[in-house]
């Protein structure tokens, strides 16, 4: 028995060195064979029927405006572009994100269509050749300088996605509460803590929160490194000007570690999904959540005894009182296409019919007034005004404009296998079975051997 | 008496593994049935005070069941056939067939298949049934499937084959049959006990299969239940009871199948489990 | 006779569609597994490079990569000294009650045919700290709450004994197929011969349904080396990767970090691996007579 375990295994290796001449060719993606209907233009009297692919993530409850709305221009599309059939496809964007495109890209078998996020993602893709350059559309609907910030969309020089919305990040929290208790507003993090310890007395839970996967508590640390290290710190980790174990972020992240000792966090948060966090918030469990601006939607219909808006949003406060307000600003969401479209003149049609509707003052008004989607094109300030049809969605828009620091969200800014490190990392730290002197400095590690990777 | 009282032992101590079974089920059942996450909370194993058989209006319309639950159905029972006539047929060349020299090397290559991680080979797959153009089609699920499960079959056939006695085709042989009619009219009929073994458990790998399910169909309507609960979770899990009567779609179907075939089930892992 | 039984083309054919799947299925990803095991490719891009062994010698260097190992390693014992002894002891017992047998017999096999997902689904509801199921019977008797899922201590047991109450129930059926078709002559010798119900068990059941046990052992062996999926949809490996076991792990690698070479490394390990452990089986516990053929 053992022999022939032994010959079978050397088969395998001997076999696995034949195979490396042919494995290249199996594995090559991008250079697959799919141009061969694109003959096809509209000036035929007889149009083909065609189908475009599309991969969103507006699935479930929280998520039915968004849904509503994608089917809409679904709709227009098609009747738009003869013959165009747009089959949708939603996953969880976490799936979605970080196992099924990736595996597709893999591949080199994209959707059409396919929800993204912008840096680093777009760049790992783009360098491969396989999402479409949109520069020439942009240029051709006149929309390139109708955008914020298309810099996570940018790699080498040209826009490979658009971004849906944008988004801020810093704290719900249940104004009734509030109201009744005396509370007001933090203008410091000591104020924040204090009202933290007050909320955990009268037996409630201060900060909501589902911490299952790791990029919902790190955005609480990311905030919270950003107060202590500066808005500009986490840029540097990829060109090695920043260090993960800076003294610095050790204070952070002790200070993340010290919130979740004291018991401001839901206890068990590890085993709690994300979309359980707004319910504790909901469910009066829970007094404060820090959630990114697109969480706003869950808060529309809560409206308290008085008539108003049960909920309001705050910016997590500055270290010391006076200091500038700091947080999160990003439009790294949003919608990329497969290099492969460029082959087939019908699928750019739609394509490009599909910018043209899905990035309009139209859809982009809606948004805000539907779901507190905060624009990611540049909009009238009367038109900003008039949609912003809530308090809870005022609020956060004016969370934005009295922001003196705005960096984008740690995961844009550092390789794929650090955001996995730095997870795990938080997770460890969390749960208290690691320092965060011990846990930066083995992602320290992580980002120096990334960093070498790179070139 | 001392017998009586070990007779009411053993039935004691299978009651309670009985209830370790049973209670979740019930526990979703009554939970599918109130009215919210609260009411879930107040009471959460006794008998629903209400009954909010809306849950299982929303949860239908939401949840698709009956889409996924067919997709599962045929594809798990098409690949498992697929599966069978693979097997069997290499079973028999195998163990009837008299090829000593060439056969144990043979069987000792599939075999070696029960060791190997099959998630851990999801990416060349992957790469097998792009490059096919079967991504996206109930062939990317069929085939993998049918294949997977071919080495655990060949090693239950082969055992059952072997202990048959080598008087059968030689009667057969006089008969002046051929090796495809022995396989068809005399082996075959002989293994049918292993054969249904062999199909439950493939059925049940292919049904409950999960990873390849959700990496090669994007496309809704395709879906399995595996794949389809997990996405109703995802999309539903703020709310408890509705999540409930999904569960509950998911599983009824399955247990009536159970129910109807559970002597067949039971008399054909009998038959191949000895032999194994 | 021999025309018959030893025509090359019949065998042949016999044996193609088979091999195809293997050389396809088997074969093939297991070649291209370990080929890529051996470069830094990071899964998307057009070129990539031989690193020789440093994949692997990275992966022997992860505490996360050893934490999966055990857990294997965990999921292995629990099935071969926990489970086991449980599917033997309720075999017997099913198999000799006289009242019920249809019922129980029922009864067990009915969580193997649902589908993981949907276990993992409805387990997470009986974890869950506030409303769920146990938190609920441990208070009852003033325990205090337990975070099965979220508490590095309980949240691997808490996997291996949904992974049991999934799994039992088949592996009853199957010993208890064997049970039941052992000649009842030899039960009503020993009876007569004056043997206890105890000394039947021990001295006629259990050396008749070693080899059925051996195989389920070994069934357990192999499923514990491939689990991947009861984990995915309770814990995601979490808490901190305390539940991770190597397939998730390579997953995680492979597609999630961009690390396609050393994903395949792992899955390469995981192969050899358990080559290793059911060799060391066979070859140790196992008696000659009851061995798999391999």
């Amino acid at each position: 028995m053992r022999k022939s375990l032994i010959m079978m295994l050397s088969l395998i290796f001997v076999a696995s060195a034949l195979l490396a001449g042919c494995g290249k060719g199996d594995n090559s993606p991008g250079t697959s064979n799919t141009g061969s209907s694109g003959g096809n233009t509209s000036q035929g009297t007889k149009v083909e029927p065609f189908e475009l692919k599309m991969r969103h993530i507006e699935i479930g409850e929280p998520n039915k405006n968004r849904l509503a709305r994608l089917e809409a221009v679904k709709k227009k599309i098609e009747e738009q572009v003869p013959g165009l059939t747009i089959k949708l496809d939603g996953v969880d964007s976490e799936v979605n994100r970080k196992d099924k495109l990736r595996s597709e890209m893999a591949a080199g078998n994209p959707p059409d269509i396919f929800d993204a996020f912008g840096s680093p993602d777009i760049g790992v893709y783009a360098k491969e050749g396989l999402v479409l350059d949109i520069g020439p559309i942009l240029d051709e609907l006149n929309l390139r300088e109708r955008f914020i910030n298309l810099d996570p969309w940018t790699y080498d020089g040209k826009i490979y996605g658009l971004p849906k919305g944008g988004s801020i990040e810093g704290y719900f929290y249940n104004k009734e509460y509030f109201a009744a208790k005396g509370l007001e507003i933090p203008k410091s993090l000591a104020e924040l803590e204090a009202i933290a310890e007050k909320v955990k007395a009268d037996g409630k839970v201060p900060f909501a929160i589902g911490s299952k996967d790791a990029w919902v508590p790190l955005m609480t640390t990311n905030n919270l490194w950003a107060y202590y290290a500066g808005p500009d710190f986490t840029a540097g980790f990829k060109t090695g000007e920043s260090k993960w174990n800076d003294p610095k972020m050790v204070e952070a992240v002790s200070k993340h570690q010290e919130w979740v000792k004291k018991g401001y966090f839901k206890k068990g948060e590890l085993g709690i999904d994300y979309n359980s966090q707004r319910n504790q918030l909901l469910t009066d469990e829970a007094v404060m959540m820090y959630d990114g601006s697109w969480a706003s939607s869950v808060f529309n219909d809560a409206v308290g005894a008085d008539g108003k808006s049960k909920f309001g949003f705050f910016v997590m406060p500055p270290l010391n009182e006076g200091d500038g307000l700091s947080s999160m600003v990003d439009s790294n969401n949003g919608y990329a296409f497969s290099a492969k479209v460029a082959d087939d003149p019908q699928k750019l049609e739609a394509v490009k019919t599909f910018i043209k509707t899905f990035f309009s003052d139209e859809i982009q008004l809606q948004s805000l007034s539907e779901d507190g989607l905060l624009p990611s094109m540049i909009l009238s300030e009367e038109d900003l005004q008039a949609n912003a049809n809530n308090e809870l969605i005022k609020e956060i828009i004016l969370g934005m404009n009295e922001l003196e620091y705005k960096w984008p969200a740690f995961d844009a800014l550092v390789q794929a296998e650090v955001n996995t490190e730095l997870g795990s990392g938080i997770h460890r730290v969390i749960e208290g079975v690691q320092d965060p002197k011990d846990m930066l400095d083995a992602l320290q590690k992580v980002q120096d051997e990334a960093n070498a990777a790179g070139e | 008496m001392t017998k009586k009282l070990k007779g009411s032992l053993a039935h004691i101590l299978l009651m309670i593994y009985l209830l370790v079974i049973l209670y979740p089920f019930l526990f979703v059942v009554f939970s599918s049935v109130k009215t919210d996450n609260l009411a879930i909370a107040q009471n959460p194993f006794g008998f629903p005070k209400e009954f909010q058989w809306s849950n299982y209006v929303e949860a239908w319309v939401n949840a698709k069941i009956s889409t996924y639950f067919l997709n599962s159905l045929y594809i798990a029972v098409l690949a498992a056939v697929a599966t069978i006539i693979m097997a069997s047929m290499a079973s028999f060349a195998l163990t009837r067939m008299r090829f000593t020299k060439v056969s144990p090397l043979l069987y000792q290559i599939i075999i070696l298949g029960i060791l190997i991680p099959g998630n851990a080979l999801l990416l060349p797959i992957y790469n097998l049934m792009r490059t096919t153009n079967l991504l996206d089609t109930h062939w990317a699920l069929l085939i993998p499937y049918a294949a997977n499960s071919i080495p655990f079959s060949v090693v239950i056939l082969t055992a059952f084959m072997k202990s048959l006695p080598s008087e059968i085709e030689e009667a057969a042989v006089v008969d002046g049959l051929r090796s495809p009619g022995i396989f068809a009219r005399v082996v075959m009929p002989l293994t049918v006990p292993a054969l249904v073994t062999v199909f439950i458990v493939n059925f049940l790998g292919n049904w409950n299969e999960f990873l390849l399910a959700n990496y090669f169909l994007s496309e809704d309507t395709l879906k399995t239940l595996p794949v389809g609960m997990v996405g109703f979770r995802d999309a539903f899990n703020i709310n408890y009871a509705q999540m409930s009567a999904g569960i509950v779609y998911s599983v009824v179907p399955v247990m009536v199948i159970y129910a109807i075939l559970q002597e067949k089930i039971i008399e054909g892992l009998t038959a191949g489990g000895v032999k194994g | 006779m021999n025309r018959a039984m030893r025509n090359p083309l019949m065998y042949t054919l016999f044996l193609i569609p088979t091999f195809i799947g293997i050389i396809l299925f088997f074969i093939y990803p297991v070649i291209n597994a370990t080929f890529f095991s051996f470069t830094d490719w990071n899964g998307i891009a057009k070129t990539y490079n031989f690193t020789g062994f440093a994949n692997y010698m990275k992966a022997m260097g992860q505490k996360e990569f050893w934490i999966s190992v055990r857990n294997n390693g965990f999921f292995i014992l629990f099935s071969v000294f926990i489970q086991v002894p449980l599917i033997i002891l309720f075999s017997l017992l099913i198999a000799n009650v006289k009242k019920l047998k249809g019922l129980y017999k029922t009864a067990v096999f009915m969580p193997s045919v649902m589908s993981t997902a949907v276990i993992g689904i409805l387990w997470g509801f009986i974890y869950e700290p506030d409303i769920g199921l146990f938190n609920n019977v441990l208070g009852l008797f003033g325990i205090d709450k337990v975070y099965w899922l979220s508490d590095r201590s309980w949240a691997m047991l808490s996997i291996l004994i949904t992974n049991a109450w999934q799994w039992t129930g088949f592996y009853i059926v199957m010993v208890l197929a064997a049970i039941i078709s052992i000649p009842k002559e030899l039960d009503e010798a020993a009876m007569i011969d004056g043997a206890t119900g105890f000394q039947r068990a021990m001295r006629i059941t259990m050396p008749l349904i070693m080899p059925i046990v051996s195989v389920v052992i070994m069934l357990s062996i192999a499923g514990a080396m491939k689990a991947a999926d009861i984990i995915i949809v309770m814990t995601k490996g979490g808490p901190a990767g305390s539940t991770e076991v190597m397939a998730t792990y390579m997953l995680k690698h492979s597609i999630t970090s961009f690390k396609y070479g050393y994903g395949n490394s792992i899955a390469v390990l995981i192969f050899i691996f358990t080559l290793i452990i059911t060799a060391l089986y066979q070859v140790l516990v196992v008696r000659r007579t009851e061995r798999i053929e391999y």
